[in-house]
């Protein structure tokens, strides 16, 4: 027998004179109802873990607030998931190299504060460069993660990331630092009108 | 028409703890209950039930059953004595402990719960006491708020006291077998502990593991059962020093 | 990790309290920490039902899990995954050498993982010659310091900010006083070329979702994210209690786990890997390993009482809240997983007789039962596994003789009396000297005096 029938066989005899549960089904609601719009809520709910949060009406302003951002960087990576319209003529790095990433955001939760991140972005992108700008249109953000999760069930990529501040750790003497591996900074760029 | 009680000393408070239980006597007797004491009541079995000694436990079990018999209610001045009455027992003996579990009370828990007394008198006015939670009266009788209110409303100032709800390392055998690190959750409840008048608690075991720690650091704070500060609230026990865990 | 030594609790935990002390200190505080933001993160939400939910699942999952199981084999697989399915410790760490040979890995870059911990996989590399680099900046300190993981989520907190600066400037030759910042960036500049340069990442699995094939990871550095996206090949080890039925239930257990470890909504980064990187995009590993493990699990599944330990999602709450493992931290547990998760799971994993005595690692108070997300019922286990060394023969002769002796007296009250009439008169000094028992206690403590008269006496006597 197989490691895998072993195991398997041990399994359905160690349950055979188990009662079975039911699956408890879909939890009602996890906290108080967020009041307000969504937006607002992902802002407080991002902003609170250390992330910052820059507000433009439209994808015209957002490449122009990146162009001036992006002046005090010497080399950007761009994610594969940004639009032209979102890069503006940039210095450009390798992502192990650059101190600046740039990423598009699939959607952002409100609930927990995150941003969703997918694999043909670019991972490293999202990763290596200190400092990590994210786009996201205000119409892709949800309320909870529950939602987010059910609309991106059909259509995984490879991996997903939800980031939901900056990189951080208080394993050195339970002080709290940032940017341990991942960007110590990461600021969520909001295109649009609340939802 | 008067409410009769019948009072399981316990172990410890029969060996340890006598005065005490004697206030416990005179508390229940002066808030009109009927107190009876059968005689032939010996050990509720948690020594045996914690060590993984099953059949010893279920004998003193089924001992303690046959004693309590008939009893309207039966109540103990002991967080984990009567915990395992309530508790563990029904698991323990299954049906023949149902009748006996449902009856049964710790001390505190009785006044307030079964004879509704909320105030017990003036008696502890200008005293500053820290109150110890025993684990089996907080966590498996579900007993927060009410000694706390009981003294408190006798007049006496309740300590805030960041270890409060602490086990205090006793555990029963516990306190043998793993003994260093029972000391040091000892001296986290010690060190931790404001300036006071005493420590009180409704575990005798609690009680002896503290304050034997205690005196062994030559720790000037005292530490008095329960049941004798209770009796003091009503403003009619005489002797403040009762109860004294030596 | 080397032989476990669980048998050494009681001595390791005196030695710990006696020599150094500060690691108590330094536990205590950190555990007091996170136990504080657990507390107010719980406050925040409907925590009771949350919990309740979760146990459901994790009910569920396990009553079902030959079938989920399957599940996720099949999806795994449909993601071009490679899926291993490994019985027992050996047979994981064989999976993870053919790996290593295939790809002639020589460097590997490791996510915090309590079950390579558990199956030792770091000793099982470097005896191959393979440069093992853990990146979690805990696991890299205690890596530096050549000692085992103390706790589940934080597995440096037995040591000081002093420890850190005087280790770094050590080996990475930073300041004697540098601040945590500093410390940071020389580990994040140390480790930042071993991610580029690795040839295999390792991590765990908090969660794999039968659904969707999904591995899920949680965590605050990034290290985890990078460990799984850079190096060309990732190995996941995943415990096979760690299934979760539908992909929508991560919403809660990512959620919960993360508030029930340190306080937080949502650990900073989430990794939810469905398999190795695609033709659309530009990074990733080209290949993705899954080595299912049992290890010990399915028979912890056949026990009637302590099957539902395996409902833990390695919060590490237990940990944080328990007045025991806070005086030693979790190295005096001597094998992986420490506290009350470690009390009752070692019996199943290790087996009884080389768990003790570490079912006994406990007062009972019971404060991990009010804290753990999926309710485990640490105290019914706790004493089952206490009357299974009993039936087994594993508890002492005298003991079991004593309680015998114990319950004869309980049913003769007049003998009762009299043994209780005796023993206030028990020579207690020479008692103290001559009983182990008592010497165990008088080591420490001064012994109760026994009342003037028994509270028998006083009754019969007349309370006024």
């Amino acid at each position: 027998m197989s490691a895998r029938e072993e195991i398997l066989t041990r399994v359905r005899k160690a349950l055979a004179d188990r009662e079975a549960h039911a699956h408890p089904g879909d939890f009602g609601s996890w906290q108080a109802e967020p009041s307000g719009s969504i937006v607002p809520a992902f802002m407080e709910a991002f902003t609170s873990t250390g992330g910052e949060v820059v507000r433009v009406a439209d994808e015209a302003q957002a490449g122009a607030w990146l162009r001036e951002f992006s002046a005090d960087f010497s080399g950007t990576a761009i994610g594969d998931g940004v639009p032209m319209a979102l890069r503006p003529p940039l210095a450009a790095a390798p992502p192990a190299a650059a101190d600046l990433g740039v990423s598009m955001a699939t959607s952002g939760v409100a609930e927990t504060g995150s941003l969703v991140l997918g694999a043909r972005d670019g991972r490293r992108t999202q990763l290596l460069p200190p400092t990590h700008v994210v786009f996201l249109h205000t119409s892709d953000t949800v309320a909870t993660l529950k939602e987010a999760l059910n609309a991106m069930k059909g259509t995984l990529p490879s991996a997903i990331g939800l980031h939901s501040g900056p990189s951080k750790s208080a394993d050195i003497g339970q002080v709290l630092v940032r940017g341990v591996h991942g960007p110590g900074r990461v600021i969520a760029v909001l295109i649009g009108a609340d939802q | 028409m008067s409410m009769r009680v019948a009072l399981f000393a316990t172990c410890l408070g029969d060996s340890f703890f006598a005065d005490s239980v004697a206030d416990a006597v005179r508390l229940l007797r002066h808030l009109g209950a009927e107190v009876h004491y059968p005689e032939g009541q010996t050990c509720c079995g948690q020594p045996a039930f914690n060590s993984g000694h099953m059949d010893e436990a279920r004998r003193a079990a089924m001992h303690t059953v046959r004693t309590f018999d008939g009893a309207d209610y039966v109540v103990l001045p002991s967080g984990s004595c009567a915990g395992m009455l309530r508790q563990m027992y029904p698991s323990l003996l299954g049906e023949p402990a149902a009748p006996l579990a449902e009856r049964t009370f710790e001390l505190a828990q009785f006044i307030t719960q079964v004879l509704g007394v909320q105030d017990l008198g003036d008696g502890l006015q200008g005293r500053h006491i820290a109150y110890h939670h025993g684990c089996h009266a907080l966590r498996e009788l579900g007993i927060e708020d009410e000694p706390v209110s009981l003294l408190s409303r006798a007049g006496a100032s309740v300590t805030d006291w960041e270890a409060d709800q602490e086990c205090c390392g006793f555990g029963g055998l516990f306190s043998v077998k793993i003994p260093e690190v029972s000391v040091a959750m000892a001296d986290r409840k010690l060190d931790s502990l404001p300036e006071v008048d005493f420590i009180t608690s409704a575990d005798g075991g609690c009680l002896m593991q503290m304050s034997g720690r205690a005196r062994r650091r030559k720790a000037a704070v005292r530490f008095r059962h329960l049941a004798s500060v209770l009796w003091e609230a009503t403003g009619r026990g005489s002797n403040p020093t009762a109860g004294a865990a030596l | 990790m080397s032989d476990p030594r669980p048998a050494d609790y009681a001595t390791a935990a005196a030695a710990t309290l006696r020599d150094t002390p500060e690691v108590r200190t330094a536990i205590t505080a950190a555990t007091r920490t996170f136990d504080a933001h657990r507390r107010a993160a719980y406050a925040q939400v409907a925590a009771e039902e949350w919990r309740t939910w979760m146990e459901g699942v994790k009910n569920h999952l396990l009553t079902h899990l030959a079938d989920y199981l399957e599940q996720a084999e099949e999806q795994l697989t449909r993601n071009g995954v490679h899926v291993h399915w490994a019985g027992t410790g050996d047979e994981a760490l064989a999976a993870l050498g053919d790996v290593v040979d295939a790809h002639g890995v020589g460097g590997v870059v490791k996510a915090k993982s309590m079950l390579t911990e558990e199956l030792g996989v770091n000793a099982f590399l470097e005896q191959r010659g393979v440069r093992v680099r853990e990146t979690d900046l805990g696991e890299y300190i205690i890596q530096l310091l050549g000692e085992p993981p103390s706790h589940i989520v934080g597995p440096a907190i037995h040591r000081s900010l002093e420890d850190c600066q005087a280790l770094f400037h050590r080996e990475l030759g930073t300041s004697p006083d540098a601040t945590p910042d500093e410390l940071a960036g020389a580990a994040r500049d140390a480790l930042r070329s071993d991610f580029l340069s690795a040839d295999l990442g390792i991590s765990g699995g908090n969660f794999l979702v039968a659904e969707s094939g999904t591995v899920a990871l949680i965590e605050n550095e990034g290290n985890i994210r990078l460990s799984t996206s850079v190096p060309p090949v990732h190995v996941a080890f995943v415990g096979i209690e760690k299934l979760l039925p539908r992909f929508e239930d991560l919403s809660g257990f990512l959620q919960l786990t993360s508030r029930a470890a340190t306080g937080q909504a949502i650990g900073t980064y989430v990794s939810l890997i469905q398999g190795p990187r695609r033709a659309d995009e530009s990074d990733g590993p080209t290949e993705v390993h899954v080595i299912l493990v049992d290890n010990g699990r399915s028979s912890l599944l056949a026990d009637d009482t302590a099957w539902e330990a395996l409902r833990c999602v390695r919060c590490g709450a237990c940990l944080n809240v328990c007045p025991v493992y806070r005086q030693t931290g979790g190295h005096a547990y001597g094998w992986a997983y420490s506290g009350p998760i470690g009390a009752i799971l070692a019996p199943g994993l290790l087996g009884l007789e080389n768990a003790m005595p570490l079912p006994h690692a406990s007062s009972l108070c019971g404060a991990c039962e009010d804290v753990c997300p999926v309710r485990i019922p640490f105290t019914d286990i706790l004493l089952h596994w206490r009357h299974q060394a009993v039936e087994r023969g594993l508890a002492s002769t005298t003991e079991g003789l004593a309680m015998r002796a114990f319950a004869g007296l309980t049913e003769r009250p007049r003998l009762y009396g009299a043994a209780a009439r005796a023993l206030r008169h028990l020579p207690i000094e020479v008692g103290g000297s001559a009983l182990p028992v008592l010497r165990n206690w008088t080591a420490e403590r001064e012994l109760p005096k026994p009342s003037v008269r028994r509270f028998a006496q006083l009754w019969k006597d007349g309370i006024a």
